[in-house]
């Protein structure tokens, strides 16, 4: 029962410190110390390196997404339908989630190996000892970067999947190039699009929260940055998850 | 000046530092001996404010630091140098960013000025030559070299410095000591160095406090030292 109990306060202490570290982000850039070289430089860095993966699995997606649909949807001979249901599920649903995954694995598992390396090789404590926050220098940068990637590789994601269900749709399925484009354009309403890209906002904070966290939390040297950058990850992946039935609900409620 | 007066540091139920106190003087070399685990590494950091006691004082220039918050701190280290002991140099930085990273965090100085004062230091700690390099392209000795050109690029008055010499091979040893011991001369830095490098602290310092238990348990000049009944002390002059 102790156990149990000690284990609860553990996590409450936990949780109310990931805050407080948020909270010192948060502050940051309120006060409008982003330090726009370095966001840039990390745009740049996390851009690249999930781009073309985020490419791939979007335009896999589609075209899956197209293939199976088009087994059911010929059965009542509406086989053109394939175009709204891969554009609705792409923009409302997988290219956020499946993004935000690859998002994860690529940039968050990447942030916090580093950061983690740099806490146990004592480079976060030297930035300390010369008089800068690390938290300014170096999460503020990679958490603004994140906040601005994600939701530009969603969008990407997006294109790329409707490109790769159109493949499917017009070159194998028959469906014809036109009807194909009308059909995705008159499916995809403001709300769908809206409702898909707001949530990835939130996933971005998620993600790029527990990458930066679990970085300044490891220790254990390299042992150490191993656990933390597994941890985070699989952190991130539920949080994603788990907080996207919520927010989808929300979002239902509102918009419909 | 900088006066330690009961400084108490325990972690969990282990004691690390029993109410040390004891003066550094300005201009003066004092080195910290004391075998690993004494807790040299912990008691530099408080120096600096980078741990807050359990109580205890630390007061530098009157100014008591463990009173200070973070971001007053941050202010505060500016005007100090730390030398970690592996470095602990950005990876992702050349040695010559490095070197020019606190002055283009805390002065204004223009891009030309920062190259020939980081060029001067670098040229000082013998690294001509290894500005492009990177950390992970460095001998143990060259970073060590590195993080000393940048630990004292502000020209601070306060210099600390934990273990420089571990790792190293004896002739490295001694070069980087020698190294310390002109540069903070030329600088006229008041420095704090902790070591388990007996021969060569006392070498170069002033004055030596020898720490166990988390006590001083012999302290003075290196002639006193060398008289001292101590017996870890006696095994090493024998
Ligand atoms: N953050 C910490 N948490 C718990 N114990 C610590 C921490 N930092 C240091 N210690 C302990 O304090 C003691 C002194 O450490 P340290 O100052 O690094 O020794 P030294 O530098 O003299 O080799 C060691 O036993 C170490 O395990
Ligand atoms: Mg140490």
């Amino acid at each position: 029962m102790s156990f149990i109990f000690n284990h609860f306060i553990k996590f409450i202490a936990g949780v109310g410190e990931a805050l407080f570290f948020l909270l010192d982000v948060v502050k940051y850039i309120i006060l409008g110390r982003i330090r726009w070289s370095e966001v840039l430089k990390q745009i740049f860095e996390q851009g690249i390196q999930s781009v073309v993966i985020i490419c791939l699995t979007s335009m896999a997606s589609g075209a899956v997404l197209a293939l199976q649909s088009y087994v059911m949807l010929n059965r009542f001979g509406s086989k053109e339908l394939v175009a709204q249901l891969v554009a609705l599920s792409l923009v409302r649903e997988l290219s956020p989630v499946f993004s935000s995954f690859v998002f994860t694995g690529k940039v968050g598992a990447r942030i916090t190996a580093e950061l983690g390396t740099m806490k146990v090789n004592d480079q976060l404590t030297a930035t300390r000892a010369m008089g800068v926050d690390p938290v300014e220098f170096l999460v503020v940068p990679r958490m603004v970067a994140c906040f601005l990637v994600l939701p530009g590789l969603v969008v990407l994601s997006e294109v790329v999947g409707i490109w790769g269900g159109y493949m499917v749709g017009v070159y194998s399925a028959g469906i014809s190039s036109s009807t194909y484009i009308h059909q995705t354009l008159s499916a995809v309403g403001m709300v769908d699009f809206f409702s898909g890209f707001t949530k990835t906002f939130l996933f971005a904070l998620l993600i790029s929260w527990v990458a930066c966290y679990q970085g300044f939390k490891t220790s254990g040297g390299s042992l150490g940055v191993g656990q933390y950058t597994t941890k985070a990850v699989a952190l991130s992946y539920i949080l994603v998850v788990v907080s996207n039935v919520f927010v989808t609900k929300i979002i239902l409620v509102f918009w419909g | 000046m900088i006066k330690v007066n009961k400084l108490f540091k325990q972690f969990g139920s282990q004691v690390v530092l029993n109410e040390i106190s004891f003066e550094i003087k300005p201009g003066e070399l004092l080195v910290i001996l004391g075998e690993s685990g004494s807790g040299k590494s912990v008691l530099l950091q408080h120096l600096i404010g980078l741990i807050k006691p359990d109580h205890g004082v630390v007061e530098i220039e009157g100014r008591d630091i463990t009173k200070l918050r973070e971001s007053d701190l941050l202010r505060v280290r500016r005007d100090m140098g730390y030398l970690f002991q592996d470095g602990a140099l950005y990876d992702f930085m050349t040695v010559y960013e490095n070197a020019a990273f606190p002055l283009r965090e805390h002065t204004r100085l223009k891009r030309k000025d920062i190259k020939t004062k980081v060029l001067d230091i670098l040229k000082m700690v013998d690294l001509k030559g290894a500005e492009g390099k990177f950390p992970s392209q460095l001998s143990g000795g060259m970073r060590k070299r590195a993080a000393l050109a940048r630990a004292v690029i502000m020209d601070s008055k306060i210099l600390f410095c934990d273990e420089p010499t571990s790792g190293l091979d004896p002739i490295k040893s001694r070069n980087i000591m020698d190294l310390i011991n002109t540069i903070v001369r030329k600088l006229k830095c008041t420095t704090v160095i902790a070591s388990h490098d007996i021969i060569n602290s006392l070498r170069i310092a002033d004055r030596l406090i020898l720490i166990r238990q988390g006590q001083i348990v012999a302290a003075g000049t290196p002639a006193e030292l060398r008289s001292s009944k101590d017996a870890y002390l006696q095994e090493f002059f024998n």
